[in-house]
């Protein structure tokens, strides 16, 4: 799943895309729909973080919100106990999810398959019922709101959607950087092997216990700062929706249903789920609960049967049938 | 997993226009298309009418686990709209009729913050009425107060009245229902001895904490005090805890589907212990529905009840006919939040939000469906509170809710069970 | 004190019979067909609600209706398995188990659109009864659930060991490659064993009616105990299941009891936890992978 190399066609429709995207929130007034652009922006960049371990190295967590929860507490601890900035605070919880990443891989590697996803979603469950239990460090059940600053960008509070708008956008290049290294070194190569063989890729000398750990401290890092940033765009805070298993799905569905393994998949799995979602919502009012959700499942029982390799997949394809078809135009 | 799920559609903000099924799903898709990218582009109003009528929000949890309680609190907010068009609007706007914006937030506190600033930032509001879970009002207020439009509400957490100034409750706060359980215990039993259960998050454990303190100087004894995870397989173990605790008052703050397990495990033990099921779940009529003659005789609070007076019947009455059930006490408090709008538009003589603020603050009724309170009287003070305030003990007699408690409210005796 | 254990011990023991049943069903699927049916809650929750139609339009017991869900579900298990869960057998396990996710999320959101989120309950004449042994109680309805929720793992072990049929199933489990060769059909098989664990979940749901609540989401509450207890009990081993079943319930009763109300669910965990640190395999023994 290697990306071209940077042709000069790509540098030029990248560099178009980056203006549309820094463009955007300038362009479009209406608040819900930056509301909208920032929920994809945030959910390809949780989906791009789960993409390199669950992508790649096929490791499926389905406990990912264990990061997200972990990031989004400690900033908003350092923050409302310390007043620490939540900038600073992001990265505290970037950290605090690494090191979090190590016992908990450590448990959840010794197990292959289901059963490690399994583990994995035991993990997200028992971290939120510690949250819930221990109010004295973390408010409990009841969870918190964050402090009301005004316009404190220093305290990542904006007045603008925009402004979290660009933050996000942000996050989201920085995953995608990082998975474009990736996918182009070693590093990427010998993922995928594990990915797909373990056992053989082992045998060849790669050292997978130590690259899957070291690929879940990434992925956890970047989840966590994810928390941080969901927290303070939507000002509160509390165990059931830091550590909630919605997270832990939509992070695997996106890039599941975009194409899992590939650097675009996790992107182009939240616009198609987002606006699907958007679009229901529109059209069939409030009356009937469970539409949008079954829908979704449609989506990904047709994804999986006919097309398992997500929506990346059949854009690969179609350009392979056009290249291919191209000589006989000529 | 215990998964909590958002499902479904919210209403989109104001659009009251039903494709035709004759339409094709082409010129569908187009049209929808063309009005979000429209939308998106500030270029059209998504709502199609004129700025005269003055638009009130309306947050409640249509899908998702509180549904069945959503679903009756927007009718009720239909209702009570529709009692003040026709009693002429809003005379100081020119007989301004009032304009119900409904979202639903879909029991989850993601989609509430969503949502209310959707709701807000799509359309002028001059004021919200929402969520029934304190949760997730706790969210919505926080989204208010940023953008100033007032909140008024019916939940019971005492965090909505603390350091918010476009909050306002007309109804008593979990700690007042505490102390009035903690009383009726006393009708019940000279020497209770109360043991507390409570679903652990915001509504669980504000009432509960108010429980904690207020027993000694009540009088009551509690010997058990345990929060709970919402949503069990089995109420046994929780039930067996409470009988070895030695208890003869049972306090449990839940929402409905614990209840019902309760109630009926209760029973199931041979458990001799006079149930208060305060709030939430306790005083709907899907309470009853399926926990049946089982409930009779079992005490609650409440911070409404469709006896209170005379009006308050009168819109149980109208309720009853539309949804063929009791006006519970959620949606008959909005029915009153709605006209304590209506006379704050009235005073304002503005839709301007601030100004509805403004005129909120000032309130002072003692009459009329804006009075419909326990105690008659609603005045707002400093931090959002009404002053009179406080709540109406219970009871389930013969499948409907009469209040029994304190006695200037009572309206039927209290059965002795 | 005594009796308030050894009542904590019954209630445990209780509900872990209904535990039994689900996570069966889970261990069976996965002995056999190798995939984790995540969607098992909610197929207990379409037995409860056939129950519950069943009841309140013409009456009939929950416990009756037993003959109607089992045999329903064991329909829709063969057709899952024929038409949907064959097509992403392979060696890559995402699509599996997106597959049976994808189910679970369907499944759930269909009953909420056709049933909405209102609760249904039914009321027998034993629902709110109990047994009075010594000082103890047990629930007549939560008693039957048990004895007939071991009679049918009962039922399915002499199944498995004594009828042909079984034994394939078993073969199947053990080693699919050579049980091909020796003629038996996989896909035949499999069908077979979605069916039986799907009629089980039904089971479960009939047996439930009389005491707990139907609504979408209750699948949910209980599919949780049983993927912990066919962990522990080791993926694929029935009787590792049942009997983890019956522990966690307990467990679970007793956490409530002496450790806190809201703690039931964290010791359960905790079991997990430290079970697949030590034994990740589980306690039934058998290989890990």
């Amino acid at each position: 799943m290697m990306t071209h190399g940077l042709s000069t066609r790509s540098v030029v429709l990248l560099a178009i895309g980056i203006a549309v995207l820094v463009a955007l929130p300038l362009l479009v007034k209406s608040s819900f729909a930056i509301d909208i652009f920032i929920r994809i922006l945030l959910f390809s960049f949780i989906g791009a973080a789960w993409n390199l371990m669950g992508g790649y190295a096929k490791q499926l967590s389905l406990g990912h919100a264990a990061y997200f929860g972990l990031g989004a507490y400690t900033s908003t601890i350092l923050q409302i106990d310390f007043n620490i900035s939540p900038w600073i605070g992001m990265i505290a919880g970037g950290v605090v999810a690494m090191l979090a990443s190590l016992p908990i891989g450590w448990l959840c590697f010794r197990l292959r398959g289901p059963y490690f996803t399994i583990a994995t979603i035991a993990t997200a469950q028992a971290l939120m019922l510690i949250f819930l239990k221990f109010r004295d460090f973390a408010w409990g059940a009841e969870g918190t709101t964050i402090p009301n600053l005004g316009s404190a960008p220093l305290m990542m509070q904006f007045e603008t959607k925009a402004a979290y708008y660009y933050v996000a956008l942000g996050l989201l290049a920085v995953a995608l950087i990082i998975t474009w290294l990736i996918e182009r070194s070693w590093i990427g190569y010998y993922l995928v092997a594990i990915g797909e063989d373990e056992d053989a890729a082992e045998a060849i000398g790669v050292n997978a216990p130590r690259m899957k750990r070291d690929i879940y401290m990434i992925s956890a890092f970047l989840t966590a700062l994810a928390g941080t940033f969901y927290t303070q765009y939507i000002y509160f805070i509390d165990p059931a929706t830091a550590f909630s298993f919605n997270i832990s799905i939509e992070a695997a569905l996106v890039s599941i249903v975009g194409g899992i393994g590939t650097l675009w998949g996790p992107v182009i799995g939240t616009i198609l789920l987002e606006t699907t979602s958007t679009l229901l919502q529109s059209w069939l009012g409030s009356s009937i609960g469970g539409v949008q959700l079954t829908v979704y499942a449609l989506i990904l029982m047709a994804v999986i049967l006919w097309r398992p390799t997500g929506l990346m997949g059949m854009i690969d394809e179609a350009r392979h049938r056009f290249a291919a078809s191209k000589p006989a135009q000529a | 997993m215990k998964r909590t799920r958002k499902d479904s559609a919210g209403d989109k903000a104001g659009q009251n226009h039903v494709p035709s099924r004759r339409q094709s799903r082409r010129e569908l898709l187009i049209k929808t298309g063309g009005l979000l990218a429209a939308g998106a582009f500030g270029a059209v109003p998504l709502r199609g009418w004129a700025a005269d009528p003055v638009n009130i929000g309306a947050l409640y949890p249509t899908t998702g686990s509180m549904a069945q309680i959503g679903v009756g609190c927007v009718a009720a907010a239909k209702l009570a709209v529709e009692m003040v068009n026709d009693a002429g609007g809003i005379k100081s706007l020119g007989g301004a009729k009032l304009n119900l914006i409904i979202s639903d937030v879909q029991s989850d506190t993601t989609v509430t913050r969503t949502e209310t600033d959707r709701l807000i930032t799509g359309n002028k509001l001059s004021a919200i009425h929402g969520c029934y879970a304190s949760a997730l009002t706790l969210i919505a207020s926080e989204v208010a107060e940023r953008a100033k439009v007032p909140l008024i509400t019916g939940s019971s957490s005492d965090q909505l009245n603390k350091g918010r100034t476009y909050t306002f409750t007309p109804f008593a706060r979990a700690s007042q229902f505490a102390r009035a359980q903690l009383q009726m215990s006393k009708l019940v039993s000279d020497t209770p001895k109360v043991a507390v259960i409570f679903e652990n998050t915001a509504f669980g454990t504000s009432t509960s904490n108010g429980l904690k303190e207020l027993a000694p100087a009540e009088g009551v004894e509690i010997v058990m005090f345990e929060p709970y995870s919402a949503g069990f397989t089995d109420a046994s173990p929780l039930v067996n805890k409470v009988k070895s605790s030695g208890a003869n008052a049972l306090f449990s703050v839940s929402y409905l589907n614990d209840l019902i397990l309760i109630v009926r495990t209760v029973k199931q033990f041979g458990l001799n212990v006079s149930i208060n099921g305060g709030s939430g779940g306790f005083v709907i009529p899907d309470f009853y529905k399926n926990v049946g003659k089982l409930a009779e005789g079992l005490q609650g609070v409440a911070h409404w009840n469709h006896d209170v007076s005379d009006d308050a019947q009168k819109v149980n009455t109208e309720f009853k006919k539309r949804t063929g059930e009791f006006l519970f006490e959620y949606a008959g408090g909005l029915v009153a939040q709605t006209f304590l709008l209506a006379d704050a538009l009235e005073r304002a003589g503005s839709a301007d939000p601030q100004k509805v603020r403004e005129a909120l603050s000032t309130l002072d009724v003692s009459s009329g469906y804006a009075a419909m309170a326990p105690g008659g009287k609603v005045k707002f003070g400093p931090d959002g509170k009404n002053i009179y305030g406080h709540p109406v003990g219970v009871q389930w007699q013969d499948g409907d809710l009469a209040s029994v408690f304190p006695k200037e409210d009572a309206r039927k005796p209290l059965l002795k069970i | 004190m005594w009796e308030t254990v050894a009542q904590a011990v019954i209630n445990g023991l209780l509900i872990g019979g209904i535990y039994a049943l689900v996570s069966i069903g889970v261990t069976l699927i996965f002995g056999v067909v190798k995939i984790v049916n995540f969607a098992q809650g909610e197929f207990v929750m379409i037995g409860m609600y056939i129950s519950f139609f069943l009841a309140n339009q013409f009456g009939i017991d929950p416990l009756l209706s037993l003959f109607v869900s089992m045999p329903v579900l064991f329909v829709i298990g063969v057709l899952i398995q024929h038409f949907l869960i064959r097509r992403v057998l392979g060696p890559n396990d995402m699509p599996q188990i997106f597959l049976t996710f994808a189910l679970s999320l369907l499944l759930l959101n269909l009953a909420l659109m056709l049933f909405t989120a209102n609760y249904r309950t039914v009321h027998t004449s034993y629902s709110d009864e109990a047994l009075h042994v010594g000082g103890l109680y047990i629930p007549v309805a939560k008693l039957i659930a048990f004895v007939v929720a071991m009679a049918l793992s009962g039922a399915l072990w002499v199944f498995l060991h004594t009828t042909d049929l079984g034994k394939a199933m078993r073969a199947a489990a053990q080693n699919r490659d050579v049980a091909m060769l020796m003629g038996i059909n996989p896909n035949r098989v499999f069908c077979v064993a979605l069916g039986i664990a799907l009629a089980l979940a039904g089971a479960a749901g009939s047996l439930l009616m009389p005491f707990y609540s139907a609504y979408p989401f209750v699948g949910q509450v209980f599919v949780l105990m049983a993927f912990v207890a066919v962990v522990l009990g080791t993926l694929g081993n029935v009787i590792g299941a049942l009997i983890a079943s019956l522990m966690m319930g307990i467990a679970e009763s007793l956490g409530v009891q002496y450790v806190g109300a809201d703690s039931g669910l964290i010791v359960v965990f905790a079991m997990l936890l430290l079970t697949l640190a030590f034994k990740p395999t589980g306690l039934g023994g058998g290989r890990a992978r």
